[in-house]
């Protein structure tokens, strides 16, 4: 009995033993990557969803609850995106630091204009988000926003390592301001043109580079691909001699080589989340990859 | 890349050029240091009038040129593409003086900064230096984009922490104060025996050939405060006869900011006992109940008015301790203190008495923990029991034990949820003392010893898709005495193909094989069964639980 007892209280020292650094919770793998770059040694990140998986359908795992009980810090996106499993891991989690409105809760889309916001919310449109497209961290002006909210955030509640912080931010945002200059380069020689993509993630992404990423094999977000859709997408980018499909690591990549082979298109995998493509682990690296293979697939 | 380089190297000093003139000589010209200070004499306006005009001139020329150099760019650099559309919009290069970094030596060609997509409130607070950020910078970068970016997100208001997120539709656009929805669940059935609702366990199953609608819910919840969230389920069934009955079904308050992990619920709600007892049907994996549950904790499951504390323990895992407390009574305690159809249950006639003490009260215990066993497949595992007093005797007691196990593999790169594959097995046994009935009318007193278990396995194989099998077995001990149409011992097995259009609709197939054994008024018999479920949802769908 004692030994269980002994065992027991060791394993409850050793769950508590991670204090002194803050533990941040990232819904998403992207809001991960922010927070190590902030945060450096002085946090403990745990990332919820794979990069590879659906961000739309998460399973709430129990273990989620225990990461969300411990964490003095929640990063989530605040546009809906994770709003089919994020709500019963709060209920679960009852942890007061994590309440929207405390500042131990950072809202990615705070202070960030949602594109595509809808006029008029209905169900028929599709997986339409009310608040407007929830996949914006793809965007590295928006990034270096996200970066310094969360910079922000953990100087307030760490106000011991806020030079630290504040320092990573500056590093960050001139790595991003520097690596613009190449990726826009890159992406120059395709100014204005069409790429088609399976699922409308790619608008804050086509924006900042100036593309066009407005087809998608999804006849409506979220819908499965039709083949009276796919025949209708086919005839469109033979018309505009568009040239890449975008596809993500959860996307049936089948239906996008199909659609490729009838178009003479290539397909190149994206990933919005660092690590959802091999060489990504970091977030600068993400946009790397995702530049050099559109541009390689464009040219 | 040769072309990429050259296009870059032809386009970047242009750009720069056309810029730098435009905001040179919009900071040498005088208008604003005219309009407020000195009133303005008509010989002051011409002059102003001609060096607008020249200025004009000057950057339509120049927009001439920029234009016409890329043109001629994007014409040597797309030959044999004649097909593609021509975008007369200008590039994106336009305005490149403002670098937010003092510091960096060569001036970025590429705007690093973009007041379209991040507000003036978290924008970053630009560099130290105030040199540079002191610079004008109105609306250099393309205005093109407000047209795109339409709002901005309202930073969500909230009192509380749980239903703290906005749902996708509410009413007044997800900034009221409760959620609504409404699932209306149906089946179409048809079976090989006439009496199907004597077949089937549950109050929510088909109880009929032909169509049956026994499942229409209204779900309300919210935040209450800084310090309770509320829930209501009101559910609408049809009977047989067409005619509506109201059940609430759920309507409880639960904290949201106690301390030491620790939550309390008050009011109606299903007894959190094993996995499925405590879950609406809309979210069930089969179109019926299975038998243990419908037999055991009855047809409308294991719910009444209680309390309910729960506390997550302090451990590296999750494991959660739950302990509730209902009164127990009426059909929805339907092992406890259950007065039965007509006055009568288990052949005795109930008593139907007033609570004499805490024994009378029905104690619900619960204890579940998870294990992640990799990055795709989680366990779930619990033990529940529900312990009170029964209306077939003076003192007759009733025990129910349970244990449930839930193993979920799910592809790491799933998409919609899809692929997944799932395996949920509940066991449970009973102690039911049959007592005398009501003043002693019955002769005998016994024991019974029942046991029941469900276990099914479903598989997503593809987006939308699932098929499901599930086999179930309930022993109900034999008694000379006791002859009651619940107390045959029996077996199901059950196959289904489900279909979900979306996460708000879905159809199902389901077919059921019933075996029945004789017992004193009938010979064994099996029974086949076949349902067309289907189901809608509008308004705020809640989020599953794990």
């Amino acid at each position: 009995m004692k030994k269980t007892l002994f065992i027991l209280f060791a394993i409850v020292t050793c769950a508590f033993s991670a204090h002194g650094k803050l533990n941040v919770v990232a819904t998403l793998p992207d809001f991960g990557s922010f927070a190590r770059e902030i945060g450096g040694d002085k946090v403990n990140v745990t990332v919820l969803a794979k990069p590879t998986e659906d961000p739309h359908f998460v399973d709430a795992r129990p273990s989620f609850v225990v990461s969300m009980r411990n964490a003095d810090v929640l990063i989530d996106g605040g546009a809906e995106l994770e709003l089919g499993w994020l709500p019963p891991l709060l209920q679960n989690a009852r942890n007061p630091k994590i309440e929207i409105g405390k500042p131990g809760r950072i809202q990615a889309s705070q202070g960030i204009r949602l594109m595509n916001v809808p006029t008029n919310v209905t169900r028929a449109a599709g997986d339409v988000h009310a608040l407007g497209n929830p996949h914006f961290t793809v965007d590295p002006i928006i990034a270096k926003a996200i970066a310094q909210h969360i910079a922000e955030s953990f100087s307030a509640l760490d106000p011991a390592n806020a030079a630290f912080y504040e320092a990573n931010y500056k590093k960050f945002e001139e790595t991003i301001n520097a690596k613009l200059q190449g990726w826009g380069a890159a992406l120059l020689p395709f100014h204005g043109q069409h790429v088609a993509a399976y699922h409308d993630s790619w608008p804050y992404f086509a924006h900042r580079f100036g593309l066009n990423i407005d087809l998608f094999l999804e006849p409506k977000p979220g819908i499965p691909p039709s083949p009276s859709h796919l025949a209708e997408v086919i005839a469109q980018m033979k018309a505009q001699h568009i040239k890449a499909i975008i596809v993500e690591p959860f996307h049936d990549r089948r239906i996008a080589e199909k659609v490729a082979s009838a178009t003479g298109a290539k397909v190149v995998e994206f990933s919005q989340f660092p690590g959802g493509v091999p060489g990504t682990d970091s977030y600068v690296k993400l946009i790397d990859t995702l530049v050099s293979r559109l541009a390689a697939a464009l040219k | 890349m040769n072309k990429i380089v050259l296009l870059v190297l032809a386009v970047f000093p242009v750009t720069v050029v056309f810029s730098q003139e435009t905001v040179s000589s919009a900071n040498s010209s005088p208008v604003p240091t005219v309009s407020n200070t000195t009133p303005a004499t008509t010989a002051d306006v011409e002059g102003l009038r001609q060096q607008v005009q020249s200025l004009t001139e000057t950057v339509k020329a120049l927009q001439q040129q920029v234009k016409n150099q890329q043109a001629a760019l994007e014409k040597a650099n797309l030959t044999g593409e004649s097909g593609l559309p021509q975008n007369p919009e200008p590039l994106p290069l336009a305005g490149t003086e403002r670098s937010p970094v003092p510091a960096a030596s060569v001036s970025p060609r590429f705007p690093t900064e973009d007041i379209s997509v991040v507000q003036s409130t978290t924008a970053p607070a630009a560099s130290p230096a105030p040199g540079a950020s002191a610079s004008p910078l109105p609306g250099d970068f393309p205005t093109t984009d407000t047209s795109v970016v339409t709002s901005a997100p309202e930073t969500i208001s909230s009192t509380g922490a749980g239903a703290s997120l906005t749902q996708p539709i509410t009413i007044g656009g997800g900034k009221n104060y409760m959620n609504i929805s409404f699932d209306g669940l149906f089946a179409l059935a048809y079976s090989s025996a006439r009496d199907l609702d004597h077949i089937e366990v549950g109050d929510h199953d088909p109880q009929q050939r032909g169509f049956n609608a026994r499942n229409i819910e209204l779900a309300f919840d919210g935040a209450v405060d800084p310090y309770f969230e509320g829930f209501a389920n009101i559910v609408f069934k049809l009977d047989n006869d067409n005619e509506t009955s109201v059940e609430v079904e759920e309507a409880f308050m639960q904290t949201t900011s106690l301390p030491f992990n620790l939550q309390l619920k008050g009011g109606q709600f299903f007894a959190a006992f094993g996995r499925l007892n405590p879950t609406h049907p809309h979210t069930w994996d089969f179109a019926d109940t299975p038998l243990v549950n419908g037999l055991f904790l009855g047809p409308d499951g294991l719910r009444g008015v209680g309390a309910q504390a729960s506390w997550t323990l302090p451990l590296p895992w999750y494991s959660q301790l739950i302990f509730a407390s209902q009164n127990g009574r009426g059909s929805t305690g339907f092992s406890f203190r259950n007065p039965g159809d007509d006055g009568m249950f288990f052949d005795r006639i109930t008593t139907d008495r007033e609570v004499r003490g805490l024994q009378d009260f029905v104690w619900i215990p619960r204890f579940e923990n998870s294990f992640n066993l990799s990055e795709t497949q989680t366990v779930l595992a619990g033990v529940s029991g529900a312990f009170g007093s029964n209306e077939t005797g003076a003192n007759s007691r009733t025990q129910i034990y349970g244990a449930d196990l839930l193993y979920k593999w799910k592809s790491a790169r799933a998409e919609g949820g899809f692929p997944f594959v799932k395996w949920q097995t509940e066991f449970m046994y009973r102690r039911f003392e049959a007592g005398h009935g009501a003043d002693d009318s019955f002769p005998v007193a016994e024991t019974f010893h029942d046991w029941g278990l469900y276990s099914q396995v479903l598989w997503g194989f593809k987006k939308g898709w699932v098929v499901g099998i599930r086999g179930d077995y309930v022993h109900m001990q034999n008694s000379e005495f006791t002859d009651d149409l619940d107390r045959q011992s029996r077996s199901r097995i059950s196959a289904n193909l489900t279909w979900y259009p979306t996460e708000f609709s879905k159809l199902r197939l389901q077919y059921n094989h019933d075996f029945l054994e004789e017992n004193f008024f009938l010979s064994d018999r099996e029974v086949d069964s076949l349902f067309l479920q289907f189901e809608f949802i509008l308004g705020a769908h809640g989020a599953h639980k794990f």
